[in-house]
């Protein structure tokens, strides 16, 4: 049977990726946020799971808002990098479990999550930024991946207890496929940011510290926050960590976190935490 | 103005945030940054004039997506930080002075 070995929290910042395409791993103003994230490549590197669930959401790149689903999970071979206007980044495609996919699919569906379903759609900077600072890429990635892709851009938003509910179900989905898969789930975005409004620059680094300890300890008192709270406390965009939520849910209720990381260079908070 | 970007803003701006979002498809990016006047053909002209001027608080108050901005800065050479030093009404130089690590961009 298939089994969940661990999660990880993180952001996506799309800077995040221009750092490593741009090679600025010993940059002193990049170095903190490449250290941070060297624990979680060693310990992928060590437990190699052969397949990350990435909860993320797109930047109104591959879904636009003539059609913009609130949860969508991918169910291809393969993923094309998307082009985010200024040419797809020099990163392989990414492989997919597709066999997994559609399980989880049918099973969460089951579970009364109705999920839209896409396949053949490139995926942008929310899921891989992160993902090339965790896995090699060169010269390809060891493993493979299933996208499930949140609305965090056009509210309504799926409120934060949905979110970890359906952390829950996944587990429950991916611990009934019936082959020996090593599976880590990944919850992208965050920490405080706001990129618009006055506000604009916002950050609130005791939330966010707060948040990292609470997504640990006491997920279930995240889930009952509203997204206002989210919003007041972490910024209008930072109430995307409302996806890590749904890695939580996945994890065991006592799960516990191993490794964390906070930068804060410029306008977004940037974090990374690891759980087993 | 709370600047939450939700349906009755994605309904006003539609037109405009699909503009933006084609953006990511080279060949329209190419016509743009080519022949700006064909590529804007089917916007308004108070959207044309704001997407000439690269007046980003004026597109988000008029409910572009920040998501679909970023496409047009993409094109354009435009950072992130340029497009909040704007929504705040500073320079990006008054925006760094804020900043913990103003290099980090």
């Amino acid at each position: 049977m298939a089994r969940i070995i661990g999660g990880i929290g993180t952001s996506h910042v799309p800077t995040i990726g221009i750092a490593f395409d741009k090679g600025k791993h010993d940059d002193p103003d990049w170095k903190p946020l490449f250290k941070g994230y060297e624990p979680v490549a060693k310990w992928l590197a060590e437990r190699k799971p052969d397949v990350l669930f990435f909860c993320f959401n797109d930047h109104a790149t591959t879904f636009f808002f003539d059609h913009y689903p609130t949860f969508a999970l991918g169910v291809s071979e393969e993923y094309r990098i998307a082009d985010e206007g200024l040419g797809p980044r020099p990163i392989p495609s990414l492989k997919g479990h597709a066999p997994l996919s559609r399980h989880i699919a049918r099973s969460l569906v089951n579970d009364e999550f109705d999920l839209t379903i896409f396949q053949d759609l490139p995926l942008d900077h929310g899921l891989h930024s992160p993902l090339s600072m965790m896995w090699p890429s060169k010269p390809d990635w060891p493993a493979k991946v299933v996208p499930l892709v949140v609305n965090v851009i056009q509210h309504p938003l799926p409120k934060p207890g949905r979110c970890y509910k359906l952390g829950i179900a996944l587990r429950k989905a991916i611990e009934s496929y019936p082959e020996d898969l090593k599976v880590a789930i990944v919850g992208t975005g965050g920490l405080s940011h706001q990129m618009i409004g006055e506000r604009a620059g916002f950050n609130n680094e005791r939330w966010d510290l707060e948040f990292l300890d609470l997504i640990e300890r006491d997920p279930e008192r995240l889930a009952r926050m509203s997204l206002e709270d989210f919003m007041r406390l972490g910024g209008n965009e930072g109430a995307e960590v409302i996806m890590w939520l749904i890695m939580r849910g996945a994890l065991a209720p006592g799960a516990r976190k191993i490794h964390q990381s906070y930068y804060l260079p410029m306008t977004t908070a940037m974090a990374v935490a690891l759980f087993e | 103005m709370k600047y939450v970007f939700d349906l009755e803003m994605s309904a006003r701006a539609l037109r405009l945030n699909r503009f933006l979002h084609g953006l990511t498809a080279k060949e329209k990016r190419n016509l743009f940054l080519d022949n700006p006047e064909e590529a804007m053909k089917d916007l308004s002209v108070e959207e044309k004039d704001m997407v000439r001027r690269l007046d980003w608080k004026a597109m988000q108050d008029y409910g572009a997506s920040f998501f679909c901005l970023e496409k047009l800065a993409r094109a354009k050479g435009v950072s992130n930080p340029e497009m909040v030093s704007a929504f705040r009404g500073e320079t990006l130089e008054q925006f760094l002075k804020t900043r913990k690590v103003p290099g980090a961009r």
